[in-house]
């Protein structure tokens, strides 16, 4: 009797378990969206960001005057129009009226500034300080009209307020948490209020009732979840424990496409990936032996062993989709023309160099080691080494003195996070931005693409500054100190239920019309 | 007894102190300028020394130290360099998974390895011992990293039985203790069998059997004490290496825990965290092996403490 009790209890308690789990794990409620991103988010204060993944997840919340379609075109967001004073100094913005922020305070032009004010007081210590350095002041003419002040002109400056990082937070907001608790409870116009971020696992945001756009928006509530593991966020698409994920890896998106309920999107990027050569040092300052390099390297095979296919061949110093870039063919694959040059150039035989990647992942690995023996074919030997983020910092970004760099050949990539010429030409290929103050690698240096990228920040005529831009990358792409490679294209996947969520070129994301069905 | 544990807790705080200086210096001779890696990729240096002045980096070394310490000191470990969250909090909500997932993964490992230990050396190079010896050499061989996502496709995915990632209830747990645990069990399989192995052929096990004791009470009785000395040494190690977070498994199980935590701030230079995670680890690691020496006692009276 006892035994069959226990057996009968122990059946019982083993069916229960077999139900607990034949459920099989739901994304919850009907209109609440997950999102599976790739990293943790560092803050929900944009003017302390500089990650881009998460400054796209407060545009859950927050807002700017300005901002960028899915396409990266420029559009006015909470501003109406703007005026520009002739000399490019004096930014007039209309604002739109009848906005609310999510604490009830009427979005206003003391909101405009009080962020700026915020931001481009050093006191503050914001991460984001250096993109509002042209500002001098913010004035408050009426209530829906603001001006504000450059300290010298600089014509990309709609292109610096539509940045996802300058977003307007509600001043009383500002006020009750002060300059740093506002990352914690961030209060904006945007079309979901902030719930909750649970640093350990996700953040939380829910419809504003109230949002100004009429119809908008069209789900209760968005998870956004950071999975690191590539892996796990596909098998969570797969489950139905996500709705969306991006980055997907080369390697899954195969596997990806073959589900009948997903829908993999490979949009275009303006992520520009390119070899720089240190000009200041031997042999690379002979323009002969960085043409047989560029000669040298297979761009159509290197898509397709290290990209899979995801990406094409640079057609540019600046990728299509950032304004004012120019279109250019790209470099032939042309092994003889390669080792007639590098004859010419005094080394037949080649040479010794050191090649180093920005990045350690798997993607850049093969990168090198495709560059390493493309360049091995024209008898340059390179060492190869991929460098870990605090030896970048270390061995590249944070060297003092030029002569004493030890760079030659690296491997890095960029996308102009404003959209736009001069954050993707200055901060690499003008003089100034040398390092240890900005990002020009290759160390080098053109009056005429000097003076071309600053006085084009001075015109505010489109024809004018196109063409300044046209001839500075001409002189660049002529002078090529880089070897460009590849433009990438972004891999996202989705579950076919929603829809209305794009990867925008600069990997950020665009989720006006998110919508699930 | 008393005397001694506590002499041996006292004996904990010269011991934290040198691993204090030791993993100060250490983090602070990382290639890499936290500050310039905070800013970020498109930072001016105007703005680098901002965040260098908001971080405490721009004072001297030494007065570093006396903070770290003296915060230390009173449980305060600073602000987190990447989220700017107190460390202490940082951790406390990390610990308790971590915690939780180590408890049920060294609960079945150590389970199913004793008892698989003692299976094959009772039937030593008979088939039980071929069988759970082949499962051993496996459980060590597997990578941890590909039997957890081949558990998540499998289960996950095509039975769609349990949740891929997340740690909010038991179901959470199944998968990643699991994995976890797998290598662990193998481990202590293996330590299992060689130490009763031995202690099999100690004479007071002949005299037992000569005795007439059923093999069972002889097994169970007589060798498990004598045998479990070795395995427990084993177990304390095991349990202050997973007590760390494993890092591979946290990360394919989106686990909440310290593991990732330690990574994310390697790779952001985030010295505070590293500072008081590592000060932990070596924490959690004098007071297991206080625990196992207590339980050397508790096994085996012979056994006295000066």
């Amino acid at each position: 009797m006892r035994t069959r009790n226990t057996l009968k209890v122990l059946l019982g308690a083993s069916l229960l378990a077999l139900a607990a789990f034949g459920v099989a794990p739901q994304a919850s409620a009907a209109s609440e969206v997950i999102m599976a991103v790739a990293s943790t988010f560092t803050t929900m204060d944009p003017y302390d960001a500089n990650d881009t993944l998460s400054q796209a997840v407060v545009k859950s919340f927050y807002q700017g005057l300005f901002g960028f379609d899915k396409d990266m075109k420029l559009q006015n967001v909470l501003a109406e129009s703007y005026d520009v004073s002739k000399d490019g100094l004096t930014y007039t913005i209309k604002l739109r009226k009848g906005i609310k922020f999510h604490d009830g305070t009427d979005f206003k032009a003391d909101a405009v500034k009080a962020c700026l004010d915020r931001v481009t007081n050093p006191e503050n210590k914001l991460k984001r300080f250096s993109l509002f350095s042209v500002v001098a002041k913010t004035e408050v003419v009426d209530d829906y009209t603001a001006r504000i002040t450059l300290n010298k002109p600089f014509s990309a400056f709609i292109n610096v307020l539509a940045h996802p990082s300058s977003v307007m937070i509600s001043p009383a907001a500002l006020k009750k948490y002060g300059n740093k608790d506002i990352a914690f409870n961030p209060v904006g116009t945007g079309p979901f209020v902030f719930v909750e971020w649970k640093q350990t696992d996700h953040m939380k945001v829910k419809k504003n009732p109230n949002y100004w756009k009429p119809g908008l928006p069209k789900v209760d509530a968005i998870t956004w979840k950071p999975v690191v593991d590539n892996n796990s966020r596909a098998a969570m698409l797969q489950t139905g424990e996500a709705h969306f994920t991006f980055p997907v890896p080369y390697e899954q998106a195969e596997l990806l496409k073959s589900k009948a309920d997903l829908e993999l999107v490979a949009a275009p990027s303006i992520v520009h990936r390119y070899m720089s050569m240190n000009v200041t040092k031997k042999p690379f300052d002979n323009l002969k032996v960085r043409q047989a390099i560029n000669y040298a390297i297979n761009k159509e095979a290197l898509v397709k062993v290290a990209f899979n296919g995801y990406a094409f061949p640079a057609e540019g110093v600046a990728p299509e989709g950032v304004d004012y870039a120019v279109k250019m063919a790209p470099w032939p694959y042309d092994l003889a023309k390669a080792k007639q040059l590098m004859a010419e150039a005094g080394y037949p035989n080649g040479f010794e160099t050191e090649l180093w990647s920005a990045y350690n992942h798997t993607t850049a690995q093969k990168v090198i080691q495709f560059l390493q023996q493309q360049l091995g074919q024209i008898g340059i030997k390179a060492k190869i080494q991929a460098l870990e983020a605090g030896q970048r910092v270390q061995m590249v970004e944070g060297v003092q003195d030029p002569a004493a760099a030890g760079i030659r050949l690296y491997y890095v990539g960029w996308s102009s996070s404003t959209g736009e010429a001069d954050w993707a030409l200055r901060p690499l290929l003008a003089s100034e931005s040398w390092p240890p103050r900005l990002f020009n690698t290759a160390y080098y240096k053109n009056e005429k693409v000097d003076a071309n990228l600053s006085k084009a920040l001075a015109v505010t005529d489109r024809n004018e500054k196109a063409r300044l831009y046209r001839e500075a990358q001409e002189q660049i792409w002529n002078d090529a100190p880089w070897a460009p490679l590849v433009t990438e294209r972004l891999l996202s996947a989705h579950n076919k239920k929603l829809s209305g969520v794009y990867v925008m070129p600069d990997a950020s994301f665009n989720f006006d019309d998110i919508e699930l069905k | 007894m008393l005397a001694y544990l506590v002499k041996r807790l006292l004996g904990v705080i010269p011991t934290l102190l040198i691993v204090a200086v030791l993993v100060f210096l250490f983090v602070h001779l990382l290639p890499g300028d936290p500050a310039r890696l905070a800013a970020g990729a498109e930072a001016t240096p105007e703005t680098v020394e901002l965040v260098r002045k908001d971080l405490g980096l721009d004072k001297p070394l030494y007065e570093q130290f006396w903070r770290f310490l003296s915060g230390a000191a009173v449980g305060d470990f600073g602000k987190s360099m990447r989220v700017k969250r107190p460390v202490s909090v940082e951790i406390a909500e990390r610990f308790m998974p971590t915690f939780w997932l180590t408890f049920w993964s060294m609960g079945w490992s150590v389970f199913f390895g004793l008892v698989i230990g003692i299976v094959s050396a009772v039937w030593r190079n008979r088939w039980p011992d071929r069988i759970g010896m082949t499962l051993a050499v496996s459980g060590i061989s597997f990578p941890a990293f590909a039997l957890g996502m081949v558990l998540m496709q499998v289960f996950a995915v095509q039975l769609r039985l349990l949740p891929t990632v997340g740690a909010d209830s038991w179901r959470h747990y199944v998968l990643p203790s699991f994995t976890l645990g797998a290598a662990v069990a193998a481990i202590m399989a293996r330590f299992t069998r060689s130490s009763f192995v031995d202690i099999l052929k100690e004479d007071y096990v002949r005299t037992a059997r000569a005795k007439g004791l059923v093999e069972a009470v002889v097994v169970i009785k007589h060798c498990m004490r004598n045998a479990l000395i070795p395995v427990v040494t084993m177990m304390g190690l095991q349990f202050g290496f997973l007590l760390g977070g494993s890092i591979v498994v946290e990360k394919v199980f989106n686990w909440p825990g310290m593991g990732r935590l330690l990574v994310d701030a390697v790779d952001m230079r985030d010295y505070p965290i590293i500072q008081a995670e590592v000060l932990l680890f070596s924490l959690e690691f004098i007071l297991i092996n206080l625990i196992v020496d207590a339980l050397y006692g508790l096994i085996n009276p012979t056994i006295r403490y000066k």
